[in-house]
């Protein structure tokens, strides 16, 4: 044999240099635009509010379990058709549950939202005709499947190629559950006029916050490691929509409404509304900047390169 | 042999008379095991077929893209010039099947004629929720067209950005290694078409031995997607069409190291799991923590 044909290939080239073919795309982009986005958002409300009915139910606070089981039928009627209308070719939407691909977090989705819809329908019925205990056999179940729907989507991006969703497949899930947690807490608020079941929340609101906060943190820093964090720092309007959005309307303004609220012990309502309402605009934002910033990325080779300069 | 094909109750009216009278030259079907004649192999269900590309042997003459576009009556992409190279395709795309690229180098002029690599393991295939994509009995990978419901996230999971939607008619479109040619015996249409043997099509054994031998007599020549190569990492196993190159993958547009995105799923999705039980146990402390009642 000649030497150099038996020569491992990343010896012979050295180390990787930003090369590429004409700076053009090496891999393609999702077509996932505002319709993905918002079922992201939609369905990550949905799941997370059926959860703080599921736990609202045993500790008997009845105006969130009212309010997060018709917001979890409400999102599981949106998800679907969100879903639909981005299919290229909608009037076969029912081959998504032709088969179970366990290897796709899009055929895991498929059947996950579907048996999520069916219980939160039969849980939201339950609690419409004030049938307690059987709203509790519904509402648990639905309430496990709700756990997969508001974190499944971070599987959803990150098993793909694009570098800036692929790069922290062990961060967007628990950062996606997370913020799910966050709106839903935030809508669930803003829908119960119950003063105890406001502070549980605003407690709760806390605790998830601060637990975005922290990934939002780990999954920068994740981006920074892998030099795939360009398309959120290059562009402006990007960049912005990133800091204020995400970070500042998303996580930062209700994390210090609700600090402030609980330390404090004194609460404002209103103060407490716009937490709750900067929280629902920055997780939106929050989702929308994670899937454009994602097809930008896909469109830069440098980043797909060096994100496949060793196989993990 | 006279045979006097005016009585032939098929005969073709547009054959010219003295064409007519010279019936051995007209073909008047599929030949049995074309293959057998243009490419040396009988093609048969149950093995594995594929390309071996030697990009050592591309004359760029691009008879492969459009031998590819002819067969599969694939329309032409918008028409312009790059205005980098003698590559007016640019990219592998939904109706363009065969890529050559250019790479213009200071002493020499790399080509590379690119295509869907039909992974041993495939990520389209496994991020596929309808089934459309397949494995074909030649060990290949081909959308079914009237399944595929244009969910488009086998797009961003091939880690070689080749499969495609087309927004025309709303599936996703990529190279199906002739799936209906290899089915009547005949030898893929680019590697028919190609004059240089630069794609070579065959068993993916016979290819791989093929390459071995021929990367010894290219003097820094290398195999990309062979098992244990780069192009063949992170669970990709091998790639059915694969490719001797003479420059660092990323020249050409290939990642040096691909993963398959579906191993990504499982730890990804525990994490996600775990934290929703931490929020679980959160909104219990939260709701138990003392009503003021």
């Amino acid at each position: 044999m000649t030497p150099g044909a038996a020569a491992p290939y990343g010896r012979r080239f050295g180390s990787y240099a930003g090369q590429s073919y004409y700076g053009r795309p090496a891999i393609k982009p999702s077509h996932y635009r505002w319709l993905i986005a918002g079922y992201l958002f939609v369905g990550g409300i949905a799941g997370a509010s059926q959860i703080l009915a599921a736990v609202a139910d045993l500790f008997g606070y009845r105006g969130v379990t009212r309010a997060g089981r018709y917001l979890a039928l409400a999102g599981a009627l949106m998800s679907p058709v969100l879903l639909i209308c981005d299919l290229h070719t909608p009037r076969r939407w029912y081959n998504m549950l032709r088969i179970i691909r366990p290897t796709s977090p899009m055929s895991i989705g498929s059947w996950v939202l579907t048996g999520f819809g069916t219980l939160s329908g039969l849980a939201a019925l339950c609690q419409m005709l004030g049938a307690r205990v059987m709203g509790r056999v519904f509402g648990l179940p639905a309430a496990a499947a709700g756990a997969v729907v508001s974190c499944y989507t971070g599987s959803l991006l990150s098993a793909t190629s694009v570098p800036l969703w692929a790069s922290a497949y062990r961060l967007l899930p628990p950062l996606f559950g997370t913020s799910a947690m966050s709106t839903a807490v935030a809508a669930t608020s803003l829908a119960v006029e119950d003063e105890d079941a406001h502070l549980a929340l605003e407690r709760m609101a806390l605790a998830a916050g601060a637990a975005e906060l922290a990934l939002m943190v780990a999954t920068e820093r994740r981006w920074r490691e892998a030099a795939v964090d360009a398309p959120i720092r290059q562009k402006p309007r990007m960049a912005a929509a990133y800091r204020w959005g995400v970070l500042g309307l998303g996580v930062v303004v209700p994390l210090a409404i609700h600090a402030i609220h609980i330390l404090t012990g004194r609460r404002s309502q209103p103060a407490a509304n716009l937490a709750n309402a900067s929280a629902l605009v920055g997780g939106l934002i929050q989702r929308a900047v994670l899937t454009f910033a994602g097809n930008s990325s896909a469109e830069r080779p440098e980043d797909y390169f060096s994100f496949t300069q060793r196989a993990a | 042999m006279a045979v006097d094909l005016r009585r032939h109750p098929v005969f073709p009216p547009s054959v010219p008379e003295r064409a007519a009278s010279y019936g051995q030259s007209i073909l008047w079907g599929v030949m049995p095991d074309e293959s057998e004649l243009t490419a040396g192999v009988r093609i048969e269900p149950g093995q594995s077929y594929g390309f071996f590309t030697d990009t050592s042997l591309c004359i760029g003459c691009k008879a492969c893209e459009v031998a590819c576009k002819e067969w599969n009556n694939l329309p032409a992409d918008e028409i312009g010039l790059t205005g980098q190279s003698y590559d007016n395709t640019g990219r592998l795309s939904c109706t363009t099947w065969r890529h050559v690229a250019f790479v213009e180098q200071r002493d020499r002029w790399l080509m590379m004629s690119d295509v869907c690599k039909h992974c041993a393991n495939a990520a389209c295939l496994e991020a596929c929720p309808t089934g459309a994509l397949f494995r074909t009995e030649f060990d290949t990978v081909v959308v079914q067209q009237d399944i595929c419901n244009g969910c488009g996230y086998c797009v961003p999971a091939c880690p070689f950005g080749v499969i495609e939607t087309n927004h025309h008619d709303g599936k996703a479109h990529k190279c199906t290694l002739c799936y209906d040619r290899l089915k009547g015996g005949l030898e893929p249409a680019c590697a028919k078409s190609c004059p240089t043997n630069s794609i070579q099509f065959g068993p993916v054994s016979d290819l791989l031995e093929r390459a071995q031998a021929r990367v010894r007599e290219v003097p820094g020549a290398y195999l990309y997607g062979v098992p244990g190569g780069p192009g063949a990492t992170g669970g990709i196993a091998r790639l059915n069409a694969f490719f001797l190159l003479m420059d660092r993958p990323e020249v050409y547009g290939l990642p040096s190291e691909p993963t398959l995105p579906s191993r990504r799923v499982a730890p990804g999705l525990m994490a996600g799991l775990l934290s929703m039980a931490g929020l679980v146990l959160a909104a219990v402390a939260a709701f138990a923590g003392g009503k003021r009642r």
